[in-house]
């Protein structure tokens, strides 16, 4: 069981307070967008997910916590997450998912 | 008929478990308000209000007949006596006029166990994955978490003084791992 | 007292006999024993048939890392536990332990006969014979297999134990009290931190138990150990759980302890706990697990009074007992050495030590010699004899070709040391190999995790404290005296003159696994360590291959001319040791073993006899039966009283989400297909909400209670789901809107009256409403009381009839409610449970989300087009359901269905045909999706999803049955009842 740290509650928590909510950064298109997008488009952003190998930007849930969701980079293989951010941020460079492992490596 | 005979929270026995090291208690009714505020207001809320509403998340304000948490970045939990509702609905009342927010009702949503003694903390334990070192979970700290599969609102109101605030049809399924925590208790 | 126990030696109490029986026969032990030790303290070293050819075993090892000798013990109705190691079980007055595997008794087993034909049992030969013909497997082959192939017995009966668990934390966790863990726990007790330190066995010690003669600073060991024993106990920062295994490893230092309570214990107090499961998260972990001692691989390895060299010395030193009289030895190591000279230090009489290598040191073979005892060095034993215990060895020197026979009742063996790595690799801290010892050895830490002493490959005393010591901080610099633990060399064949096909020489004790089974697998093409496991089931067994694992792999790396890295390490899985499913729930069983969630209104329907269903996690009242009445006889009297005169139905369970805020209209808009802005306050709307993808998600009514405010009605288990759903579109979505959701399902008891006589009912107790058609019309909301307490009362029907949803907070819903049904005597009042409900929505043709949806359903298919607006902007959902493949033709559409013969209730989920004489397979062109005997029609109903259905109306299809019968039905519009709604005007 993870511990995994709330970027809202500031603290480790269990994983079992958490729930996982899918890839990060997907943005819905508003509606006059929709309107133009062709329907292989739409499938594109409705179906098709990166299914990374390594480090993957996703969305958790604190729902037995401060019911935030937020988004995290979390390796696939080791399954450790290397860091979490509030909404809003942008998806986080190679280079700065970099930075991150090394302070968390000392 | 009086205002008990209707009231009824399921679970009828008030003490589940009174001895020295450990005691368990229903707490009788209570009056509970979900309220969502803009973050951004919190101090004029709290000017206006006199709420005394905490700003961290986990934090929490015990006064006379009221106990106020922040559960999330926008959202604060007050629990009170009865005899407290019509003061708060005053308030709220006024605060609706004057900002953004979201007050609602919820005190018969939860139930909620009272839990005293020393060994306190291992009761909660039973259940709830939280580090419940002083360290950790200091005296006055409050969150959402759970107790096995039941989601819940953990308060410490002393070193071995908790409440465990959960939906009202999960308060049985708590109740049980308490006895069945008791009946351990009473073997050993 | 045992004739092979030797008076005042070791840490029983030589004062207090202890009365057991084994097999029937009454046996006596001392206080502090093990079934294995007291046994053979009398000299009893059978303990079991082996599980594939029901060879006779006795115990190999002295813990818990035993392969051989399992057992049973029974301890009253129900208390029955097989597979139990008797080397690490405890004895006590009155303990009844009988052997595993052996019929009709131990001595004379009839599956012995496995091993005299065992040339036919080869590995994979379950695999290659049972597989041909198919019908066989379940007749002929699995009952066999399981008759022969056999571990102890599985209980029959509940078990009345109770477990419990719990959550915990600390800063240190040490796992093994060995000197390298004991250290650690000293060093980690001075600093201001939580330390626990957990041992499976009775004491902490670890090998200081087993081996004797060294002194830890100045002190003999023994003393050094009581006296840390204490300083432990003192410190109130250190927590000392023994008969505590740590039997899995987790992410984040979360590991789980199952700790024994009173499986040693005589007599049981009721309502203990028998085992408890502590999930415990570290700051840090320490393991100092120790290492496991190989067998050596040679014909006849398997008999008893064949043990590991460091099993006989901790029975000698721990438990007094001697494991023979006349004991040979055969080695690869020198640490066999000490064990022997403990042995004849106490008067046991060593016929010989074989020491496969060439040559030895000089020390260690002075030592034997001032002892007398003689040491063959480059010869290996090439055969044992004796039945059912071992009489004799044949010692074979492969360079001269000279055998020589030496007789011996007991034969010590060691073929060098396995760190234990389970808990690290559980951890997924990576191993490297270590090619001078032949061992994987930690290398890469994953957590905050070491690895210290013995189980790091650091042997011998004074490293393992110093290395406690350092791991938690300290820099104790430990001055110790003991025998050098000197080195051995690993084999991966013992030569032997003997053909191969007449010797057997076991691995895997627990599982019969031998070289030879293992060369087979190897032979045959399997070249992945984990499919060589598979293969000959090497390591699979309740051990996994403690002792097993390292000499398979150098078996089988030799047999593929690799080097064993090459060849693999099997994976270490949870748990380490065998654990009871008792310990696994902890609490968790019974009525806890999921949430079962009830309504305030609960205990009133069970105190009339209804009878309840499941829905999601809550339980609901599904009919009220009559004394005599069956299901369908309840639910046709509940559904006519209903439509007759009354009817009331706890509704409590609809989900509730109150969202309130200026823009809760907007909200509500991108969350449902239809429009909410116009919608009135004190109005209700039916809402329909989809997913993105277009499919129907949930559905429910919403009252508007002021501009700012909807009261949310979700289904029953689609709840939490809706919630999830809102606050993820809210926060992710939809950041800038002033919107706020509340959970309220709880804060509502719901009770649904419908009937014509539901206004008249609820007049009398209603405030502050006015309860007029013309002031409260369908589909509306009103705040007042009712009885006395706050109420907000919904005028809407899911059955057709007039409907009110009186809603009051919870802790008021069961007065409301028997105050309600003792006024509703003058009207029949019927209370109606789940299926009722279902039957008269299906009336209605209403939809049952999960039901009549299953998440491929949009709102045409349905025919609820009317329902998903067409000016809207933007709502979730939108932009799929203007894709190609939901706007094709040729989806399936949900329609009803009226049977020929309106006596057939169709099946749900039954499959639906143009012509029920088409070969198989038929094309399929949907399926039922609710289906009820209709009351009120005095006839079948049903609605179906069928391929292209709308275009089908009063078309003629079949519903194949098993068994030949071909029900017919006429597809129809799925609205059975009151077409134009007539029904809810009543006065
Ligand atoms: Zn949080």
């Amino acid at each position: 069981m993870f511990l995994i740290h709330c970027p809202h509650c500031q603290e480790d928590r269990p994983e079992i307070e958490f729930a996982y909510a899918g890839e990060a950064h997907i943005v819905r298109p508003g509606p006059e967008q929709q309107d133009a997008m062709s329907d292989a488009e739409w499938s594109e952003f409705m179906f098709i997910r990166d299914n990374v190998r390594g480090e993957h930007c996703e969305r958790w849930w604190h729902a037995n916590g401060c019911n935030m969701f937020f988004n995290a980079v979390r390796n696939t293989v080791s399954d450790k997450f290397i860091k979490t951010y509030k909404i809003g941020h942008k998806r986080p460079s190679a280079s700065q998912i970099q930075k991150w492992k090394d302070a968390a490596n000392g | 008929m009086s205002s008990d005979m209707k009231f009824d929270q399921g679970l009828t026995l008030p003490e589940i478990l009174s001895g020295n090291d450990l005691k368990i208690m229903l707490l009788p009714e209570k009056v509970r308000y979900s309220l969502r505020i803009k973050p951004s207001d919190i101090a004029a809320v709290n000017k206006a209000s006199g709420l005394k509403l905490p700003r961290k998340i986990g934090g929490s304000n015990l006064g006379k007949d009221q106990f106020v948490m922040c559960l999330g970045p926008d959202e604060w939990f007050v629990v009170a006596n009865v005899d407290a509702r019509d003061r708060l609905e005053k308030i709220f009342a006024k605060l609706e006029k004057s900002f953004t927010l979201s007050i609602t009702d919820v005190s018969h949503r939860n139930i909620c166990f009272g839990l005293m003694g020393a060994d306190a903390v291992k009761a909660v334990n039973i259940g709830c994955p939280l580090d419940l070192s002083l360290e950790h979970f200091p005296v006055g700290k409050v969150t959402r978490t759970v107790f096995e599969s039941a989601p819940i609102i953990l308060t410490r109101t002393g070193e071995d003084n908790f409440g465990i605030e959960c939906w009202r049809s999960f308060a049985p399924y708590i109740r049980g791992f308490f006895e069945r925590y008791a009946t351990d208790k009473a073997a050993a | 007292m045992g004739e092979y126990r030797k008076s005042g030696k070791g840490r029983v109490d030589h004062s207090e006999a202890v009365r057991f029986s084994f097999d029937g026969k009454s046996y006596e032990g001392l206080r502090g024993d093990t079934v294995a030790s007291a046994l053979m303290a009398n000299g009893v070293h059978l303990l079991g048939r082996s599980f594939k050819y029901h060879r006779p075993r006795g115990a190999v090892g002295v813990g818990f890392e035993e392969p051989n000798a399992l057992v049973t013990v029974r301890r009253g109705k129900g208390r029955m536990t097989p597979n139990l190691r008797a080397t690490a079980l405890e004895i006590y007055n009155g303990m009844e332990v009988t052997s595993q595997n052996r019929w009709p008794n131990l001595n004379f087993d009839i599956g012995a006969f496995n091993n005299t034909f065992s040339a036919f049992f080869p590995a994979g030969f379950y695999n290659k014979t049972f597989m041909w013909p198919k019908s066989f497997w379940d007749k002929v082959y699995e009952p066999f297999i399981r008759n022969m192939a056999g571990l102890g017995p599985a209980p029959t009966e509940p078990d009345p134990d109770v477990y419990a668990s719990t959550y915990a934390h600390c800063d240190v966790l040490i796992v093994g009290a060995g000197p390298a863990g004991l250290a650690a726990a000293i060093a980690a007790s001075k600093k201001d931190q939580r330390v626990v330190l957990v041992d499976e066995n009775t004491e902490l010690g670890g090998s200081l138990l087993g081996a004797t003669g060294a002194t830890i600073d100045g002190k003999p060991s023994e003393a050094w150990l009581a006296k840390t024993i204490k300083d432990l106990d003192k410190a109130q920062n250190v927590t000392v759980m023994t008969r505590t295994s740590a039997i899995g490893f987790y992410h984040d230092n979360f590991v789980a302890l199952s700790e024994r309570l009173t499986d040693h214990v005589p007599s049981l107090k009721p309502g203990q706990s028998r085992e408890k499961l502590h999930r415990m998260r570290a700051g840090r972990v320490i393991l100092a697990q120790g290492a496991i001692e190989r067998p050596l691989v040679f014909n006849g390895n398997d008999r008893p009074g064949v043990m590991l060299a460091s099993a006989a010395q901790t029975y000698i030193n721990r438990y007094g007992v001697g494991v023979g009289k006349n004991i040979a030895c055969f080695t690869a190591h020198d640490s066999a050495y000490q064990a022997v000279f403990d042995l004849a230090d106490s008067n046991i009489r060593v016929a010989a030590i074989v020491d496969a290598r060439k040559e030895l040191a000089a020390d260690i073979l002075a030592q034997a010699q001032s002892r007398g005892i003689d040491v063959i060095t480059n010869a290996v034993i090439s055969k044992t004899g004796g039945k059912n215990r071992i009489k004799s060895i044949e010692v074979y020197s492969p360079d001269t070709g000279t055998k020589r026979q030496v007789n011996c009742d007991a034969l010590l063996m060691s073929g060098g040391w396995t760190p234990s790595l389970h808990l690290w690799s559980h951890s997924k801290g990576s191993i490297k190999w270590d090619a001078a010892t032949k061992v994987y050895l930690p290398d890469q830490a994953n957590e905050n995790c070491v690895c210290i002493g013995a189980c790091n490959g650091d042997f011998g005393i004074k490293t393992a404290l110093n290395a406690g010591s350092k791991a938690a901080g300290g820099r104790k610099s430990y001055k110790v005296e003991e025998a050098d633990f000197g080195q051995g060399q690993i084999f991966d064949q013992l030569p032997n003159y003997i053909a191969p096909q007449k010797t057997k020489a076991f691995v895997d004790f627990q599982n019969d696994v031998t070289d030879k089974d293992i060369k087979l697998a190897v032979r045959e093409g399997f070249k992945s360590i984990e499919h060589v496991k598979r293969y000959t089931t090497n390591g699979m067994a309740t051990d996994q291959g403690k002792t097993s694992n390292l000499n398979a792999l150098e078996i089988a790396s030799k047999a593929l001319g690799k080097d064993a890295p090459q060849v693999g390490l099997t994976t270490f899985r949870p748990p380490y040791t065998p654990t009871t499913f008792g310990a696994i729930c902890g609490y968790r069983t019974d009525d806890l073993f999921e949430v079962t969630r009830k309504t305030p209104i609960d205990p009133w329907a069970e105190s009339q006899g209804a009878v309840f269903e499941p829905v999601g996690i809550w339980r609901r009242a599904w009919y009220f039966p009559k004394p005599g009445e069956d299901m369908h006889a309840a639910v046709a009297r509940e559904c006519k009283a209903t439509r007759d005169s009354l009817g009331i139905f706890d509704a409590s369970t609809l989900g509730k989400i109150e969202v309130v805020g200026p823009d809760a209209a907007k909200f509500m808009n991108i969350m449902y297909t239809n429009p909410w802005s116009k919608l009135g306050v004190g109005a209700c709307r039916y809402g329909l909400m989809l997913r993105e993808d277009g499919y129907i998600y949930d559905d429910g009514v919403v009252g508007r209670l002021a501009e700012d405010r909807f009261h949310v009605t979700t289904t029953t288990g689609g709840a939490p789901r809706v919630y999830r759903h809102m606050e993820d579109y809210l926060q992710t979505e939809f950041p800038e809107l002033e919107v706020w959701l509340t959970s309220t399902t709880e804060q509502w008891s719901v009770i649904a009256l419908n009937g014509p006589n539901a206004r008249k009912l609820i007049e009398p107790f209603v405030e502050g409403i006015d309860l007029s058609p013309e002031s409260f019309p369908h589909m509306a909301v009103r705040e007042g009381k009712i009885c006395g307490v706050p109420t907000r009362l919904f005028r809407v029907s899911f059955s057709g009839e007039l409907g009110f949803e009186v809603n009051v907070p919870a802790h008021f819903g069961k007065y409301v409610w028997e105050t309600l049904f003792e006024a509703g005597q003058k009207y029949d009042i019927t209370p109606y449970g789940t299926e009722t409900m279902h039957v008269l929505r299906a009336e209605k043709g209403f939809i049952i989300v999960g039901q009549d949806t299953d998440g491929t359903v949009t709102p045409h298919d349905a025919g609820m087009s009317w329902i998903v607006s067409k000016k809207k902007k933007d709502f979730v959902g939108k932009r799929s359901l203007q894709r190609s493949d939901l706007v094709a033709e040729g989806r399936k559409h949900l329609i009803g269905l009226l049977t020929d013969d309106p006596n057939v209730v169709l099946e749900e989920g039954a499959q639906i045909v143009t012509d029920p004489n088409q070969p198989i397979p038929m094309d399929m062109l949907g399926h039922v999706t609710s289906s009820y005997w209709s009351e009120a029609l005095g006839r079948s109903i049903a609605m179906a999803l069928v391929r292209d259905g709308f275009n089908r109306m009063d078309e003629e299809l079949y519903i194949p049955m098993p068994g030949g019968v071909n029900h017919k039905a006429k597809v129809v519009k799925p609205m059975f009842y009151d077409p134009k709604g007539e029904r809810l005007n009543v006065l």
